[in-house]
C-alpha cells in the first residue's frame, strides 16, 4: 500500500472529527471517500496533506511514517493536495497560478520543462496564459488547480470535491482528467459529495460517517450496497463496525 | 485659486509620505490578516531614531534611514515572532490588543527617554522652500514624496516581479492553497511584518521632519493610518496610496477654502459617504472571498 491511516484521531479545537480512522490507499489506485457532511472526509485529507497534525494513530506513506509533518515536508514527498471550492489565487494570472505549483523547486529549467508538459494536458493553461484566473469557469478553474498541482510531479494527489459547483458536462471533463491523472502513473485519494460520480472513476470506494469508515470496498460494491442510498437519503449505516465488503 | 492649487499639490505631496506608512499597514493585514495598531508608534520610533542619529551623530536625515530601516525591519521581526506568532485564533482581535500593548511599551519608554517634549527633525531642507511655476514649494515635502515613490516603487518590485512577491501575493488571496503548493506561511509572514515596519522608519522621518512630534504624537497617527487602510480597502495596497492622496487633498484644501477646524470633518463625511456604497472600501475585496 502506498498511503496508510492507522486509528487516526484529529479535529479542531476541543473535539475529535476523525475518531480513529483506518484506511489504505494503494498505489496507482483512485481511492474514493463519500459520506455524509461531517462525515470527517476532507479532514482525512488535511492530515495526510500536513495541514492538520493528527492527536494520535499513524500514517506511513510508502512505509515511512508522515504524521505530523508540514506541508513543505509532505509536499516534498510527493503528495499533494487541491483543496476544496476555488483554490486559484485569482487575482494572479494562469501562468502565474501554475507557475506557483513549483515554488519548492529552484531548477528554473526544470520548472520551464515541468510547465510545457502540463500545458499539454491542459490546453487551457497555455491558451488562457496571461488571463487572470479568477476570469475562467469553475471547471476551467478547476484544470488549473490539477495542472499547478501537477508541477512537483507528485506521486500521490489528494483531490477535495473536484466536482463542487460544477455542471454535469463540465464534471464529465474534469473527471476524465482526474482518470487521466491516474492513468499517467499518479495514485488519487477522491473525496466526493457526488458519489456516484466520484466512486464511478474509482478502483477502491470508502464510505465514512461521524468520523470513522464505515464501509469499503470496490466502487461497484459500494455504489450496489443498499445501505449507501439510505445514507444520502439521509438515514445512517445501521452497521456500526467497519464493514469490508469486497 | 492658486491656493487652493498649492494646497492640494502640498495635500498630494504629504500624501505620498501618508501611503508610505499605511502601505505597511495595509500589507500585514493582507498578508497575516492582523491589525497593527502600533504602526503610529512605530513611524513615531523611528523619528526619534533618526533624532538620535541627528543629534549625536550629524547624520543627514536620508542617510540615517539606512541605519534605522534595517533596524526597524529586525525590530519587526522580532515583534512578529514574539507577539504575532503566537496568536493562532480571533488574530484579528487579538492582535489589536498585543500591538496596542507593544504601542504603550514603546510610547512608555520613549517618553521616559526623551520626556513629552515636542521635537522636530533638523536639516537645510526641512525650512527651506523653492518657487516653481508661481508656488512655494517646501524642499522636505518634495524630498518625503520622492522617498515614498522610491520606497513604494521598490515595494511594487518587490510584490510583482519576484519569487517572494509571488507568495506574499499567493498568501494574500488564499492562506490554504499557498499553505499546500509550500510557501513557507510564518517565514513570509515574518518578512512581510518586518518589511511593514522598515516603511515606518522611511515615513516616521518624513512625519518627523515636517512635524512637531513627542511620544503621543502616535495617537492621532494611527487613527488617521486607519482611516486611510479602510477607505482604500483593507488589504489594498493602491487603495492605500489612493485613499492617503485623497484625504490629504480634501483635507488641505478644505483647510484653504473654508477653515482647518472643518478640514477633517470633511474628509470623514466623504469617507461615510464610500463606506455607504462600497462598504469594502474604494479597492477591497467583499469579505468571504479567502479561505
Amino acid at each position: 500500500m502506498l498511503l496508510n491511516l492507522t486509528n487516526v484521531v484529529a479535529g479542531y479545537g476541543g473535539s475529535d472529527v476523525l475518531q480513529g480512522v483506518n484506511l489504505a490507499v494503494e498505489d496507482g489506485s483512485i481511492t474514493c471517500i463519500v459520506g455524509p457532511n461531517g462525515a470527517g472526509k476532507s479532514t482525512v485529507l488535511r492530515v495526510v496533506s500536513g495541514l492538520l497534525r493528527p492527536r494520535t494513530g499513524e500514517i506511513t506513506y510508502n512505509g515511512r511514517s508522515i504524521a505530523g509533518m508540514n506541508p513543505r515536508q509532505i509536499l516534498s514527498l510527493g503528495i499533494v493536495q487541491v483543496a476544496q471550492n476555488h483554490s486559484v489565487f485569482p487575482k494572479m494570472t494562469v501562468r502565474e497560478n501554475v507557475r506557483l505549483g513549483a515554488f519548492m523547486l529552484s531548477d528554473r529549467a526544470l520548472v520551464n520543462r515541468r510547465l510545457e508538459e502540463v500545458e499539454e494536458m491542459f490546453p487551457v493553461v497555455k491558451e488562457r496564459a496571461n488571463d487572470k484566473a479568477g476570469s475562467l469557469s469553475g471547471g476551467q478553474q478547476r484544470l488549473v488547480e490539477f495542472a499547478r498541482c501537477l508541477m512537483l510531479d507528485p506521486q500521490l494527489i489528494l483531490l477535495d470535491e473536484p466536482s463542487m459547483g460544477l455542471d454535469p458536462k463540465t464534471l464529465r471533463q474534469v473527471f476524465e482528467r482526474v482518470k487521466a491523472m491516474q492513468q499517467g502513473g499518479r495514485t488519487i485519494l477522491l473525496v466526493e459529495q457526488n458519489a456516484r460520480a466520484g466512486l464511478g472513476i474509482s478502483n477502491h470506494g470508502v464510505v465514512m460517517e461521524s468520523g470513522r469508515v464505515r464501509l469499503e470496498g470496490s466502487h461497484e460494491d459500494v455504489l450496489s450496497n443498499p445501505e449507501i442510498s439510505q445514507l444520502y437519503l439521509g438515514g445512517t449505516i445501521s452497521a456500526a463496525p467497519k464493514t469490508s465488503i469486497s | 485659486m492658486d491656493l487652493i492649487l498649492q494646497a492640494a499639490i502640498i495635500g498630494i505631496l504629504t500624501g505620498g509620505v501618508y501611503a508610505l506608512m499605511a502601505s505597511g499597514l495595509t500589507l500585514t493585514f493582507g498578508v497575516m490578516e492582523i491589525i497593527n495598531i502600533g504602526q503610529g508608534a512605530l513611524v513615531i520610533l523611528g523619528a526619534y531614531l533618526i533624532y538620535v542619529l541627528e543629534q549625536k551623530l550629524h547624520l543627514d536625515l536620508f542617510v540615517g534611514l539606512l541605519i534605522t530601516m534595517p533596524l526597524m525591519f529586525g525590530f519587526g521581526l522580532l515583534i512578529e515572532w514574539a507577539f504575532v506568532r503566537p496568536l493562532k485564533r480571533d488574530r484579528i482581535m487579538l492582535s489589536i490588543l498585543v500591538t496596542f500593548g507593544v504601542a504603550l511599551v514603546i510610547e512608555g519608554l520613549l517618553g521616559l527617554i526623551f520626556t513629552t517634549d515636542l521635537v522636530r527633525l533638523q536639516a537645510w531642507y526641512t525650512t527651506a522652500s523653492f518657487q516653481v511655476a508661481g508656488f512655494y514649494l517646501s524642499y522636505i515635502y518634495v524630498f518625503g514624496f520622492l522617498l515614498s515613490v522610491v520606497l513604494l516603487a521598490a515595494l511594487y518590485f518587490l510584490i510583482y516581479r519576484t519569487k517572494f512577491g509571488a507568495s506574499l501575493r499567493a498568501l494574500m488571496e488564499n492562506r490554504t492553497a499557498a499553505q499546500l503548493i509550500g510557501i513557507p506561511v510564518e517565514r513570509v509572514s515574518a518578512i512581510t511584518f518586518g518589511i511593514g515596519v522598515a516603511l515606518t522608519a522611511a515615513g516616521g522621518m518624513a512625519f518627523g521632519a515636517t512635524n512637531s512630534f513627542n511620544p503621543g504624537s502616535s495617537y492621532d497617527l494611527i487613527s488617521r493610518l486607519l482611516v486611510i487602510i479602510v477607505l482604500g480597502g483593507m488589504g489594498s495596497l493602491g487603495g492605500a496610496l489612493i485613499a492617503s492622496v485623497l484625504m490629504l487633498v480634501i483635507e488641505d484644501v478644505t483647510a484653504v477654502i473654508w477653515s482647518p477646524i472643518w478640514s477633517t470633518t470633511v474628509f470623514f463625511i466623504v469617507l461615510v459617504i464610500v463606506l455607504l456604497v462600497r462598504p469594502q472600501g474604494l479597492f477591497g475585496q467583499v469579505a468571504g472571498r479567502k479561505q
